[in-house]
């Protein structure tokens, strides 16, 4: 393990907070020059601790202990003044969330000069002519132009390469990449990995490349340390990994990976759901909705003439990237956001020219699930208080009869009674999407709108919460618009989807067709883009024109 | 930005309107009848019908409430019934004392406020926190005739240094070392509660930015703390502070009436006692409308400045 060409050592390091919490028991790990090192692992498992510790990053009251050596020389421990030069020249880091990762109030020039200037003095015109030269690098179109910009004015795929672009400026030597392109659409996605990867082949800067995701790993990685609740589990290459999984945790991983059918699986039309007899449970007749004032001019138009039906009993995927309006839709079956043009029919009934008092009552067979289930409860409620809420606000029953209805929905969702009692916080991300799902039931509901609804879990506790929601959508028989930006999720839970860009409706029929055989090319190349969980060609471990 | 002003102006103009018709009719709902005041109890009936008539009060309450506001557009703020003189002749006198009084306080609180924020923030340390959270609390918690008080004695008599009222025999300009000296006490005593609440709010403002992503962002890249906290949180840290401090004017401009009692500076704050407890409209009336018209202004100046110190509002979302 001691090899002298080691660019990064971490040996047995270990992690802990005066309270309990994730933390890291004993990693040892080590990169070499110009390679991929993808740090696997669920939430919990040590792997951004870990990469915080090496530039000395850890929150306050954490204490580190073990040994990181960096060209040889120790940096656990160091002094914050040693630890400063050491950041962002020699070790650079790029975090998960763009949105929130750039300082709101400078420009994107300025922030690439403040972090030239953190390591020697520069003059002004060097350091512009260095930002240009840096956002061209990451290949952001008319850098001249976008360093005078400020993050707000920038996409989300736009704000991380220019993240990306403050970790390259001062040339280090080992990227930590944090999760870069989970908060990111499938197809930026796909162009941040691929250049990431050519970054790595240009400057031979080494990468610490953390995620979660199987995919992602088998797209850009060389080598593969799989974690769990802070133990190393398995170290190999990719191919190893990949190919032959040594440990049951990793195979788990591997399998809880939700899988897209490939191209041309679809061979004979599956039989389409009986064109439904009653009214559809829910149904868009080429709806429009605009954000903003239209009276200045300034309105946005978010759903641009989308028609849809959701016949009672069916889940309808609805699938699309960042501003493709698929929440927006979601929550105009709701009634949530006005409605520009078109109408909404829930049950048969027009949504928006019914009276207040009848929307409400639309309202009580409507129910919502969200994305971020530590967000959407609160956390002051008790859990059985939450999940009560709705029939003390309709009145439902007798207080006796409430609480029955709690434990019989707390059994629907495979949780044990006394979990009633207890707050959010005190629960996991999946327990507490269980509980948002027994909540969104307690009305019993015809129709259901879920938002994303496993994009904050991990693969494995996605994986459970998937089967339990097909479980659910079978015993309560309620119809349901499934929203999520990834497609192998849709593919798993939907009988039918459909595709959104930009607001309108691409492309839509039952899954296996859409997926199968996708008529349309943004459809074709929204499935070219999902990262597949198997390596493509064999990788060298090192490139050979860069070993030295 | 100037655009933005502009469209803000009218409601602004509303506003002032609505607090001159409101502030007219107040006075005259109030009990008590200037005419009483000024007559004394002796007076027969015929003086008194006299008095009235040469003030105007006998006509009808629109035509006086337009006649006031006529006035006010001529810049004739009409004359005072007790004390005397031109009503703006003795606003005159009075608000040059109170405006250098307040301006004073207000550069005193923001510098200092600035200062110890930024100075706990980067430091850090724990005793250091522990003695401004003290110092915090007492600044808020101690009433200005307390604090006032508290001044005098101690630098005006225990220690002599300083003069313990009034304002420069000799007037701001001719001195500026004697006007330091009078002017030091009562603008720290005015000062004090406006530096504790602003340090408290830009304090946790400041440190809950260096929570945020972006700093951590900034410190991966070896930024040092020093600039973390002056050139990345502070700028997102003043926009609410800004507000803040807009509110805080109010608490200056209340301040200011008791400071001026203290330290007997003869500000607007004595004139709108004496107007107040003799029944003199005019006088009462003009002051009330002025402090309307500084909060006016004064929020009218934190939206503005609030819009230019964030870009997000500044240039909008085109992307």
């Amino acid at each position: 393990m001691t090899e002298t060409s080691d660019l990064l050592q971490v040996d047995h390091l270990a992690i802990s907070f005066a309270h309990p919490r994730p933390a890291v028991n004993d990693i040892s790990l080590s990169i070499v020059e110009g390679e991929v090192l993808a740090l696997v692992g669920e939430s919990g498992s040590g792997k951004s601790m870990t990469a915080r510790a090496v530039l000395g990053l850890l929150p306050p009251g954490a204490r580190a202990s073990g040994s990181i050596r960096f060209r040889g020389e120790e940096v656990l421990g160091l002094p914050e003044d040693q630890l400063a030069r050491l950041r962002g020249r020699r070790i650079a880091m790029v975090f998960q969330e763009p949105q929130t990762a750039l300082n709101p109030v400078r420009t994107v020039g300025w922030q690439i000069r403040e972090v030239l200037r953190a390591h020697g003095r520069i003059s002004a015109a060097a350091a512009r002519k260095r930002a240009v030269e840096l956002l061209e690098e990451v290949e952001i179109p008319e850098p001249e132009r976008r360093i005078g910009h400020y993050p707000h004015q920038l996409s989300g795929g736009q704000k991380q390469r220019v993240v990306l672009a403050l970790a390259l400026a001062n040339e280090p030597e080992l990227l930590l990449a944090d999760e870069p392109t989970t908060a990111l659409d499938v197809t930026v996605q796909a162009e941040i990995l691929a250049l990431l990867r050519r970054i790595r082949d240009r400057t031979g800067t080494s990468i610490l490349l953390i995620t979660h995701n199987m995919g992602v790993v088998a797209e850009i990685a060389d080598r593969v340390v799989v974690l769990r609740q802070g133990d190393v589990v398995e170290t190999g290459t990719t191919r190893e990994v990949f190919g032959a999984p040594q440990h049951a945790y990793t195979r788990q991983l591997l399998d809880s990976v939700l899988s897209l059918p490939a191209a041309g699986d679809f061979v004979h039309p599956v039989p389409a759901p009986e064109p439904p007899q009653e009214a559809p449970a829910l149904r868009f007749d080429s709806v429009f909705v605009e954000y903003g004032s239209s009276r200045r001019g300034r309105a946005f138009p978010a759903v641009q003439g989308v028609s849809l039906d959701v016949a009672p009993g069916e889940v309808l995927g609805l699938v699309g990237e960042s501003g493709s309006g698929k929440t927006t839709l979601g929550r105009l079956a709701a009634g949530l956001v006005p409605l520009a043009g078109g109408s909404v029919h829930v049950h048969g009934e027009d949504l928006f020219s019914s009276s207040p008092a009848r929307r409400r009552e639309l309202g009580r067979d409507l129910a919502f699930v969200h994305q971020d289930p530590e967000a959407s409860l609160d956390p002051r409620m008790s859990v059985g208080a939450s999940i009560r809420e709705p029939l003390d606000i309709h009145r439902v029953g007798t207080p006796a009869s409430r609480r029955a209805r709690v434990a019989e929905l707390l059994e629907a969702v495979r949780l044990p009674a006394d979990v009633a009692r207890r707050r959010p916080r005190e629960l996991s991300g999946g327990q507490r999407q269980r509980i948002a799902m027994a909540r969104a039931l307690v009305l019993g509901p015809q129709l259901m709108i879920a938002d994303e609804p496993t994009s904050a879990l991990d693969v494995s506790v996605q994986a459970d919460v998937l089967a339990l929601f097909g479980e659910l959508q079978q015993q309560f028989g309620f119809a349901c618009i499934f929203i999520s930006h990834d497609l192998a999720v849709v593919n798993s839970v939907a009988d039918r989807v459909a595709v959104l860009r930009n607001g309108e409706l691409v492309e839509s029929g039952p899954v296996a067709q859409v997926f199968g055989s996708p008529s349309h090319p943004y459809t074709q190349r929204l499935l070219a883009a999902v990262p597949a969980a198997e390596p493509k060609e064999p990788k060298e471990p090192r490139p050979a024109h860069l070993a030295s | 930005m100037l655009s933005y002003l502009l469209r803000r102006v009218p409601s602004a103009l509303g506003v002032l309107f609505v607090a001159s018709f409101l502030i007219f009719l107040m006075l005259r709902l109030i009990p008590g009848d200037p005419v009483d005041a000024l007559a004394g109890q002796d007076a027969t009936d015929e003086s008194r019908q006299a008095i009235r008539e040469e003030l105007g009060l006998d006509e009808p309450f629109w035509s006086q409430y337009l006649s006031w506001i006529g006035g006010l557009f001529r810049l004739d703020l009409g004359q005072s019934y007790r004390i005397g003189g031109s009503v703006r002749e003795l606003l005159a006198n009075g608000a040059l004392n109170t405006v250098v009084l307040a301006v004073t306080a207000l550069l005193i609180a923001v510098t200092l406020a600035l200062v110890t924020s930024l100075v706990a923030v980067i430091r850090d340390s724990r005793w250091l926190n522990a003695m401004l959270a003290g110092l915090n609390t007492l600044g808020l918690a101690l009433p200005t005739f307390a604090s006032g008080l508290l001044l005098v004695l101690l630098f005006a008599v225990v220690f002599p240094l300083l003069p313990s009222g009034g304002t420069p025999p000799d007037g701001y300009l001719a001195r500026p070392d004697i006007t330091v000296q009078y002017l030091l006490l009562p603008a720290i005593c005015l000062a004090l509660p406006v530096w504790a609440g602003l340090t408290r709010f830009l304090t946790e403002s400041l440190r809950s930015q260096m929570r945020q992503p972006y700093v951590t962002t900034a410190r991966a890249a070896g930024v040092s703390r020093r600039r973390l906290v002056i050139r990345h949180a502070l700028p997102n840290a003043l926009p609410s502070t800004v507000t803040v401090l807009g509110i805080q004017v109010g608490t200056l401009l209340g301040g200011a009436v008791l400071v001026e009692q203290i330290f007997t500076w003869p500000g607007l704050g004595s004139l709108i006692e004496s107007a107040i407890s003799g029944r003199d409209y005019p006088v009462v009336q003009v002051l009330l409308l002025l402090s309307v018209a500084v909060f006016v202004i004064t929020q009218l100046l934190t939206d503005v400045l609030q819009a230019w110190l964030d870009p997000r509002i500044r240039i909008g979302g085109a992307r």
